[in-house]
């Protein structure tokens, strides 16, 4: 059962990647109408370390009624990502409208990592494909059942598990399914050279933001909006 | 004065090894950093089997300098507060925190780290005069010639920028 499952995903992430380059990027939410009072489910990778600062910093700048709810995506073992998010969540509830007060107004989702830090890329495989399976579960398997997006937006900014879940949005796309806008903000800290996690993704998000001008002059694609953080 | 030494969420064996040598202490009590607070993370150096056993922090005295030692903490909001100087790895992270606070920083990329990437923030940031950066082996010359109020102030948070990127993808605006 279980090498059944694994031969599926093996054949059918070849798929996907052929497919997007014939896939269109998906236009934009409002479809011309600018959106007025509605809501944008949100969800945010928080990658640990430096990644997790910086990614609650720039989502702190957010009016949290606009983006709701949200989606707090950590990897297994991760408390500490979690309590910062907390942390922020209670600051803007202090500060904000009624509809943040909302008891469900933010939930954690727990992934186990693609890669650790330290570990070899040898090993990077085995662990990836693990993760990959548990975004399936809850980006594709769930979304077809519930019959709606996973969220409208989702927010990456590394390492490694961003893959992963870049993948299962991927999937959705192949399949037809609701899938989110997918952003990736490159970290503040990359400034000659792209990251591991952003030299994968750059050709399968949405929006590919990096933060210093000299990491666009390979002439790919990318914005820079100067300094996010 | 004080200085605080953080290797952030994980660890760097080489810094705080350096950190409790002879001649990085010297520097720092020669300076008039005499009481020094590090916290080392999950990094082995000769003194590690003080916090063996449960115990959470130690305290020693070594070429003048008082030192605290312990390996994490929910948050260094007070020993950042509290730090004439910061030795830090160069996460981009703690770097922020610190230069917002308006703390004299000096910076030394962990090389083991994927591609040694935190070099590349550390130099640039230094050409801009916001940090010193250095090596292990050249930390204890880097705090002996640092000179804080030659650092150009960091820039605040601009959170503008951002939320107009994402509400303008959203259509909000």
């Amino acid at each position: 059962m279980w090498s059944l499952t694994i031969c599926a995903l093996v054949l059918l992430v070849p798929l996907v990647l052929i497919r997007v380059h014939s896939t269109p990027s998906s236009s934009k939410i409002s479809g011309g109408t600018k959106a007025t009072t509605q809501v944008r489910k949100l969800a945010v990778f928080l990658g640990s370390g430096g990644h997790t600062s910086e990614m609650l910093a720039m989502i702190s700048s957010l009016d949290f009624d606009k983006y709701y709810p949200r989606i707090y995506i950590i990897s297994e073992g991760d408390t500490l990502s979690e309590r910062k998010a907390s942390a922020l969540e209670a600051t803007k509830t202090a500060n904000s409208g009624s509809i943040s007060k909302h008891a469900d107004a933010y939930t954690f989702l727990v992934i186990p990592r693609a890669r650790k830090v330290h570990q070899s890329l040898l090993t990077t495989p085995s662990t990836a494909l693990l993760s990959l399976m548990h975004c399936f579960y809850h980006v594709t398997l769930a979304s077809t059942y519930h019959r709606k997006t996973f969220a409208d937006v989702l927010l990456l900014n590394g390492p490694g598990t961003c893959l992963t879940l870049c993948l299962a949005v991927y999937l959705n796309k192949f399949l037809g399914l609701p899938s989110p806008r997918t952003v990736y903000i490159e970290s503040f800290a990359r400034v000659r050279t792209l990251s591991l996690s952003g030299k994968l993704l750059r050709s399968l998000v949405d929006r590919f933001i990096v933060q210093w001008p000299q990491l666009l002059e390979d002439g790919k694609r990318g914005e820079c909006r100067g300094w996010l953080i | 004065m004080r200085a605080l030494i953080t290797v952030g969420s994980t660890r760097f064996d080489e810094l705080i090894q350096a950190v409790f040598s002879s001649s990085v202490l010297t520097s720092l009590s020669n300076k008039g950093y005499t009481t020094i607070v590090v916290q080392c993370g999950d990094s082995t150096f000769p003194y590690d089997y003080l916090l063996a056993h449960g115990e959470r922090a130690f305290k020693l005295e070594k070429e003048g300098v008082l030192i605290e030692c312990w390996r994490f903490k929910p948050s260094l909001q007070t020993e950042y507060e509290q730090a004439n100087l910061v030795i830090s790895h160069a996460g981009s992270g703690t770097i922020i925190d610190v230069l917002r606070m308006d703390k004299a920083l000096i910076v030394v990329p962990n090389p083991t780290l994927l591609d040694n990437h935190q070099e590349e923030l550390a130099s640039e940031l230094e050409k801009l005069g916001h940090l010193r950066s250095s090596t292990t082996s050249s930390l204890a010359a880097t705090i002996q010639e640092f000179n804080p109020s030659s650092l150009t102030k960091f820039p605040p948070f601009d959170g503008s920028k951002f939320r107009n990127l994402l509400d303008e993808e959203m259509g909000f605006i």
